[in-house]
């Protein structure tokens, strides 16, 4: 007996959003994808009741702006967890040891059971040590002596929550999937990486932080004094704070590079095999895979560091090489130091005087950096490519399937398969290192708002999906024959 | 008329969640409005508890 039919009864049942009954017409998919955004942005402004807001630092630190969600609130957890549930899921699927066949209805049932699963279990998971360990969601002891229990008791109160907004997530984002535009993922990430580049750019003061604008209104009006532009001094502060004008070039490099490359692509020919005359192109994108596993690097490095964050939280004693925090819990030296990608140029600049680490340290950490995210990237753009369908034998069977073939060709799958193999599999490795290094090289030049790079590229790249998505919408909504064509 | 890149289950990498048509036949079917009736409602009632203790 396989593992399939030991988890069947409880795959089968995990509970499920219902799927709408025909067609949802785009002005409803619009309206169910702005309500779950207005909930969304509801519950990251409600703190748990026991906690002590406003006095701790965010558990997720830097990775805060691709996993969405919001510290001290009912979101703590983000998408994270569905992340790194999607993580097991591709390391699991891309070496093939689940041994479900995602064209069979009841592996799609167990398969997406076991997704829900997963995501529930590391929901529980994330939430523990962040409510538990190390101070991240300090208990707020008035509440524990109105109540007359015990600070632990309201642990637990405040890990009920934070495990329920993340199951909420959860099912936030299927409702987004069945009923709404896009998915619930991306739509918090843009949520996420959005609000914090309009912070950047229009803030002031009085509401904490100096934007761009608000920057440049001080530099013109003589309220920010940055010296001539022909000292190193004055061309330091044009630059970075509080001129921030690297900060643009790069945010606007990287609006402008993603839309670009998501246009670049390999068009195979297609000609239908009855129909004379109709003629067809399949694209395969520089961009094939998406930026969507860039985000599966990136939290991979997210939990080595949260793991060094609770070590060192509760481990007296850890050895040096493993690991040296500094005054804000950021590691400084170690092991947790080297794989701490770098977030901002402030990290690296030793020139500038900005940080303590030595160059060559520093060399070493953008070294590993670098090479995590380029074969990092490569290989995950690989393993997402076969899960989701889009790998060669997939593809040709699709192909095969719509009544097309590659003209010149003989008409069969594997045949078409083999064209495929000479494109795909290239691009989808270029494309997901190309993607890596972009990556890098935002967070070392930085960006307005102080969003990651890999949040920059991750927003840039859904919004433009939902773009063409929202289009594709109003073309089948202006001609309801169009349906037909698109499978409905 | 209908053109390869148009033959479905292309876009199916929009999400890091995969939702498949065929569904358990068991399985618990809430409606979306629940699902967002109890968030709004989960939350105002966490803000309600915090401002009377």
């Amino acid at each position: 007996m396989s593992w399939k039919d030991a988890a069947e009864p409880v795959l089968t049942r995990m509970p499920t959003v219902r799927r709408p009954e025909g067609h949802v017409p785009f002005k409803r998919k619009l309206a169910w994808t702005a309500a779950i955004l207005m909930v969304y942005f509801f519950l990251t402004n409600i703190n748990p009741f026991g906690l002590m807001a406003g006095q701790s630092s965010d558990f997720f630190g830097q990775f805060r702006s691709i996993l969405a969600g919001e510290h001290g609130s009912l979101l703590q957890v983000g998408i994270g967890p569905i992340v790194t549930a999607s993580i097991v899921l591709q390391l699991l699927g891309g070496a093939n040891l689940l041994g479900l066949d995602t064209n069979d209805p009841r592996d799609q049932v167990l398969y997406q059971g076991l997704q829900k699963l997963l995501v529930i279990i590391v929901t529980a998971l994330t939430a523990a040590p962040m409510v538990f360990t190390g101070n991240f969601l300090p208990v707020d002891t008035t509440v524990a002596s109105a109540l007359g229990v015990s600070t632990f008791a309201v642990q637990l109160i405040i890990f009920a929550q934070v495990f329920v907004g993340g199951v909420l997530i959860l099912f936030m984002d299927e409702i987004v999937s069945k009923w709404g535009v896009g998915s619930g993922v991306g739509l918090f990430i843009i949520a996420a990486v959005s609000q914090q580049i309009v912070g950047g750019f229009f803030s002031w003061s009085a509401v904490g932080q100096v934007g761009f604008f608000a920057g440049w209104y001080g530099i013109l009006f003589g309220d920010l004094t940055i010296g001539s532009v022909f000292t190193a001094d004055g061309l330091q502060s044009l630059l970075f704070e509080p001129g921030n004008l690297l900060a643009l070039f790069t945010t606007v490099f990287i609006f402008v590079v993603v839309v670009y490359a998501e246009s670049v692509r390999v068009e195979i020919p297609l000609s239908h095999a009855r129909v004379k005359g109709a003629r067809g192109r399949f694209p395969v994108k520089l961009i094939y895979a998406s930026v969507l596993p860039m985000i599966l690097v990136r939290a991979l490095q997210a939990n080595v560091q949260f793991l060094g964050q609770i070590l060192n939280r509760t481990w007296q004693g850890m050895p040096a090489w493993l690991g040296v925090y500094g005054d804000q819990g950021q590691p400084v030296s170690g092991f947790f130091y080297y794989v701490n990608p770098i977030q901002q140029p402030q990290q690296w600049m030793w020139f500038l005087g900005e940080t303590a680490a030595e160059p060559w340290m520093i060399a070493i950490r953008i070294a590993i950096d670098l090479t995590f995210m380029i074969v990092g990237g490569a290989i995950f753009a690989i393993f997402w490519v076969e899960t989701t369908g889009m790998g060669p034998e997939a593809t040709a069977q699709q192909i095969q399937n719509s009544g097309m073939q590659i003209p010149g060709f003989r008409r069969n799958p594997q045949v078409v398969e083999k064209v495929m193999e000479r494109y795909i599999p290239q691009v989808t490795v270029i494309g997901g290192a190309l993607v890596g290094l972009l990556a890098v090289m935002a967070n070392m030049l930085g960006t307005v708002g102080g969003v990651s790079g890999t949040g920059l590229l991750l927003a840039v790249s859904i919004t433009y999906k939902l773009y063409e998505e929202i289009a594709e919408e109003q073309l089948m909504e202006m001609h309801p024959m169009m349906r037909q064509m698109f499978g409905e | 008329m209908s053109s390869g890149q148009n033959s479905g289950g292309l876009m199916s990498s929009a999400g890091l969640v995969r939702y498949f048509d065929s569904e358990g036949r068991d399985a618990i079917r809430i409606d979306p409005k629940t699902v967002i009736a109890f968030a709004v409602l989960f939350g105002v009632l966490v803000q309600i508890v915090s401002l009377t203790i």
